[in-house]
């Protein structure tokens, strides 16, 4: 299978590392050889009919951060390397935007119009025009997927949509941002302050120099209403979020909530169609409680009861996992 | 949910154990337990047993009820017994300096509504103070409106509310 990168950096650098670790065990368990035939980054793409030698491209993108520098590659945009070079699957992996959703957005459009299977990690288009995306892809009859936006390598979409394909899914919570449950889980632990804790993931690399997306919820927010969508069939949107983040927690009342057996939690809540993003005192005994930079999602089911699912909510390699599956799953989808 | 259902066995040994195994099996928890020998007897050779019992949710409930009838125990009375829920509330502000008493008498003026516990934590008199609460919330309060009311106060007096996941 053919398969185009769009977006060259943590995520698709990680997908190029995870192919070469895993190119003998796709093509022995799944008779799947994938071929990157482009890559693209913000410099230009790289292309190769019979392929691209993967580790010559994780080596000029480590050096030199642009991918033009690979052999032969031209400042072509994304959009013209999908329309332009033949390819079956695009892995839409740039970063994501919760105001316009852009590039991921025409990315994954031209993708579709090109007839080509759409992968992704982005959450932005997908948080922005759910509706469009899934319905023009229905159009053109071909596969778009996207566990890899919620949750990393916790799989939520596909067990959901698939696993539990008999049941419905009548409200979800969940732990959907590994950088709060972080800030949040030291603050307890040691008493903390939310500045101190956040200074520090920030000097660790676990958050981003502008940690907004993050602390305010509306990384959360994001992954939600792809939740209320794929999973519960909610018509919603970014803006139908009610959305408070974590910057007013203190360790005081981190301190109150652990003496009435509660610990606080950034939670977000799919229930009657109402969708939220909130501090909540989680009891301490409860399955949502996970520490350290996990993300959890509990479904309540009408036949199963509640399904919690518990697992790393970002990483390069990690993300690789949701990725992988759902290449495979559209793999073993078009071959029959 | 607390349940209480009125069981009808036949009146000879050994009648209870085949009402109980169903209850246990889906995650009931027996709260009580009362032979009503004194009740008017429905059929001959029946007696009705009366039973408090706890479980997980209505369809814990629904497979307990089915699995009785599958086994000839008639289940002649059901409902659910109303009993006061806990809610509890974090504010994280100026707690103390915006009138912590007129925030408790805004909440306990909702009917079926009332703050039953306080704790405060001031770090200092300059920096934001907490305060964690228990709300006893008796059945048939609407809690949408019982949190429209404390957002809105919270909102007036700049609070931040951490309120508990059950809600």
């Amino acid at each position: 299978m053919r398969i185009q990168i769009i977006g060259f950096g943590v995520i698709g650098q990680g997908l190029a590392r995870v192919l070469l670790r895993k190119e003998e065990e796709l093509r022995q368990r799944y008779g799947l050889e994938v071929s990157v035939v482009s890559i693209t980054d913000i410099s230009g793409t790289a292309h190769a009919e019979e392929g691209l030698d993967l580790r010559k491209a994780l080596s000029v993108a480590r050096e030199t951060g642009a991918i033009v520098n690979y052999p032969g590659a031209k400042e072509m945009s994304g959009v013209e390397a999908i329309e332009e070079i033949e390819a079956e699957l695009v892995v839409e992996a740039t970063p994501s935007n919760i105001k316009t959703g852009e590039p991921g957005l025409s990315h994954m459009l031209a993708g579709f119009k090109a007839g080509k299977h759409v992968v992704t990690s982005n959450k932005g288009p997908l948080a922005l025009k759910y509706r469009q995306l899934v319905s023009e892809a229905e159009r053109n009859n071909v596969e778009f997927r996207f566990e890899a936006s919620v949750g990393g390598a916790m799989p939520v979409i596909n067990l959901a949509r698939e696993t539990l394909s008999g049941d419905r899914i009548t409200a979800i919570e969940g732990i959907l941002n590994g950088t709060t449950n972080y800030i949040l889980s030291r603050m307890t632990r040691e008493g903390l302050s939310f500045e101190h804790v956040l200074r520090e993931a920030q000097e660790l690399g676990y958050a981003e120099t502008d940690p907004t997306y993050d602390i305010e919820g509306i990384d959360t927010a994001s992954k939600l209403v792809i939740l209320a969508n794929a999973i519960m069939g909610i018509d919603a949107t970014f803006s139908d979020v009610k959305i408070r983040g974590i910057t007013r927690i203190t360790p005081e009342a981190i301190r109150l909530a652990k003496e009435r057996g509660y610990v606080i939690k950034l939670i977000g809540e799919v229930k009657n169609s109402h969708l939220e993003v909130s501090p909540r005192l989680v009891p301490e005994t409860h399955p949502l409680n996970v520490d350290g930079a996990l993300n959890v999602a509990m479904l309540h089911c009408d036949v199963a009861g509640e399904v919690t699912v518990v697992g790393k909510g970002a990483g390069a390699i990690e993300t690789q996992s949701a990725i992988l599956s759902d290449i495979i799953a559209i793999w073993k989808k078009v071959k029959g | 949910m607390r349940v209480s259902l009125d069981l009808e066995l036949k009146d000879e040994p050994g009648q209870l154990l085949l009402a109980l195994e169903p209850i246990a099996r889906h995650s009931g928890n027996v709260i009580s337990i009362i032979h009503l020998r004194e009740e008017e007897k429905l059929r001959a050779g029946y007696a009705t047993v009366h039973f408090t019992i706890d479980v997980p949710d209505k369809g814990c409930l629904e497979r307990i009820v089915e699995e009785l009838e599958e086994r000839g125990v008639r289940v002649t009375k059901l409902g659910e017994v109303t009993k006061k829920s806990k809610l509890t509330l974090l504010m994280i502000g100026h707690v103390v300096d915006t009138d912590l008493r007129d925030t408790i008498d805004r909440i306990n003026e909702l009917e079926g509504v009332m703050v039953s516990d306080l704790s405060l934590a001031m770090p200092h008199p300059e920096k934001e103070s907490s305060a964690i609460v228990d709300i006893e919330v008796s059945a048939g309060v609407d809690r949408h409106r019982l949190m429209e009311r404390v957002y809105a106060i919270a909102k007036e007096k700049d609070l931040e509310i951490v309120r508990s996941l059950e809600v």
